[in-house]
């Protein structure tokens, strides 16, 4: 593995303040599973200082280029969304990705910027219904609806969709799915495990937690994981994640 | 012919650019980007007698050129390295040091009794500001440094380097402490305790509130520190600390430093630990210096 210099294809705001990137590798286009992260340098100098962890959007083996959606957070993200051209230095595809269960009926459940991530899950089920949840502004929603059967939209305002929040869809239909996959702000995925858990739906999450090194070295990323005798332990979000079986997650930290 | 080749108490290192304990973790993460064996020594993740969790996160906050960690010395004990770990690192031509960090001075003791001759050389840790007990506690009075650096030297079977903590009023006495009870050498700068808060939430960001801030930051601290400590003692000095280009790297010899470390940049940029070494030889060869006593400590004088 390598950190690789990539040219930059494109970088344009797709909704307020949120920013689709693209750029070129092969290698990482050839290697990229749905749900894994890259990581990051916004630019070469040392403020800010780390990489910063954005999952993949979008894998076009074929022309060799990854795509992904950020939001403006802070300096990282901000110094990130002023680039027009050239190149990044990007480390991945980090990170172990969502497992492609295929034979299920499943769903991906997704808020925000969370919505990103699943498009490729998406793409890559062959019976697929997607929830996306929004505050006021949609985006990508047409890329889900090339790959789904049923596509559910809500925002907290009720300008597109559904008004309210996208669990209140997923509850309604949830007893047709085997499998549920979602990414998103904490509170929506605590929502979206209890409604699997009380229905007896398997469900895998993406969780986010601060990193540093994005392979696994430096333990800063730590995520407690339940295990079998109800006893619990730290793993990495980096390496042993982001995504986890909803059923070792705990939601404390 | 360069030769880059230097003697930090009796450990041999084929180049002077070592990794930093708790950025590297075991080694594995970062073989995937290039050959362990061209480093100088590995160090590897701070080591307790039994294993640690760690503290709750976050366990990070940036901050302008450096970072905070609240890691707490998470680690899978001494036992678990030796079975689990060590296999791996000996696969490589490269000396493996263990950071040891206790709760006591006996546990101190015990560890280095059980790393026996396994290890190359153990850096004893008593300058880790995560950790309730011991720790850091170890590290800011000179008796204490004294005391313990003694008592672990006698189960040592192994070059002992003593890794200081910057969070002290003098660095200088502490390493003469170090110095006088039988520590092969010192390492420094462990990292400096700080503080981050979100004034939004208005907490701090690390679960922790204090943790320790490493990177491009505290760079002229350590350099700092690094010479006052090389005109005090006679010892083999491990500089780091900030530590992101070969620049830095021959920053730090020139104050006086034997072998450098490199820490937190290992996140930014993978390869940084090679780059440094190329960078090194560079230099060298620029100015003309075979040997790295060509220039160690050779600032002009003030
Ligand atoms: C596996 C993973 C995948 C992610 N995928 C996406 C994505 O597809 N799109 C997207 O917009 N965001 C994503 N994020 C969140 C994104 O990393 C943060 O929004 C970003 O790091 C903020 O940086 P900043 O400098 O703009 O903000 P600041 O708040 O100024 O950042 C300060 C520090 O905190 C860290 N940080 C702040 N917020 C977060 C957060 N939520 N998660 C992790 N670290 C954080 C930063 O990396 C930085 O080190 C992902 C996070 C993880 C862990
Ligand atoms: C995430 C992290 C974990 C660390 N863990 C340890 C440790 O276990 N033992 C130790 O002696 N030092 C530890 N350190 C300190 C480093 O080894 C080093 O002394 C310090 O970070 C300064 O170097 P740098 O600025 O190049 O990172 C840690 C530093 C970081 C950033
Ligand atoms: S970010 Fe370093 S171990 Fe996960």
């Amino acid at each position: 593995m390598k950190n690789e210099i990539c040219e930059l294809i494109y970088n344009r705001e797709i909704a307020k303040s949120t920013f689709e990137m693209a750029f070129r590798s092969e290698n990482m286009a050839a290697a990229a599973l749905p749900g894994q992260f890259v990581h990051l340098k916004v630019n070469e100098g040392l403020y800010p200082l780390l990489r910063r962890p954005i999952s993949i959007h979008r894998i076009d083996k074929s022309s060799g280029v990854v795509a992904i959606i950020y939001h403006i957070m802070g300096q990282g993200t901000e110094e990130l969304s002023k680039k027009q051209s050239g190149y990044i230095d990007v480390m991945g595809p980090l990170g172990n990705g969502f497992p492609i269960i295929e034979g299920k009926k499943c769903a991906v459940v997704g808020g925000g910027i969370g919505t990103a991530p699943l498009l490729e899950v998406a793409k890559n089920l062959s019976d697929c219904d997607a929830y996306l949840g929004f505050r006021n502004c949609t985006y990508k929603v047409e890329e889900f609806e090339k790959s789904c059967n049923k596509v559910y939209v809500t925002t907290e305002d009720g300008s597109v969709g559904y008004k309210g929040y996208i669990t209140e869809q997923l509850e309604k239909y949830i007893s047709e799915y085997d499998i549920v996959y979602t990414c998103g702000p904490k509170v929506m995925m605590k929502k979206v495990v209890d409604i699997c858990a009380s229905n007896n739906v398997e469900c895998y999450i993406s969780i986010e937690e601060r990193m540093g090194c994005g392979i696994g070295a430096c333990l800063v990323c730590a995520c407690k994981i339940k295990e079998e005798n109800g006893d619990w332990h730290y793993k990495k979000a980096c390496k042993d994640g982001p995504v986890f079986n909803a059923k070792e997650v705990l939601f404390d930290a | 012919m360069l030769n880059l080749e230097v003697n930090i108490g009796g450990l041999r290192l084929k180049n002077p650019v070592m990794t930093a304990s708790g950025t590297y973790g075991f080694g594995k993460e970062y073989s995937e980007y290039y050959d362990l064996s061209q480093l100088g020594a590995v160090v590897v993740k701070g080591l307790t007698l039994k294993p640690r969790e760690g503290n709750k996160a976050p366990r990070i906050a940036e901050t302008p050129a450096g970072m905070l960690n609240s890691v707490g010395l998470q680690n899978p004990g001494v036992e678990a390295f030796l079975e689990h770990e060590l296999p791996f690192l000996r696969k490589y031509n490269t000396p493996v040091i263990a950071n040891i960090a206790g709760n006591t001075v006996e546990e101190y003791c015990q560890m280095a009794e059980k790393l026996g001759s396994q290890v190359d050389a153990i850096e004893l840790n008593i300058s880790c500001p995560n950790v309730k007990e011991g720790g850091v506690a170890f590290g800011t009075k000179c008796d204490s440094v004294y005391n313990i650096t003694k008592n672990v030297k006698q189960f040592c079977k192994v070059p002992l380097i003593v890794k200081l903590s910057p969070n002290v009023t003098d660095i200088v006495e502490i390493a003469l402490s170090a110095e006088e009870a039988g520590a092969d050498s010192l390492s420094l700068i462990n990292t400096l305790l700080g503080m981050a808060i979100d004034i939004n939430s208005r907490k701090p960001i690390l679960a922790n509130v204090v943790g320790g801030l490493s990177g491009p930051a505290v760079k002229p601290v350590a350099v700092r520190m690094v010479y006052q400590v090389a005109k005090a003692v006679n010892i083999p000095i491990i500089g780091m600390g900030g530590i992101s280009s070969w620049q830095d790297a021959v920053e730090f010899i020139l104050a006086g430093a034997d072998a450098v470390a490199v820490g937190t940049y290992n996140f930014v940029n993978p390869a940084a630990p090679i780059e440094i070494i190329e960078g090194i030889k560079k230099y060298m060869d620029k100015n003309c210096y075979k040997n790295l006593s060509d220039f160690k400590g050779k600032i002009q004088a003030c």
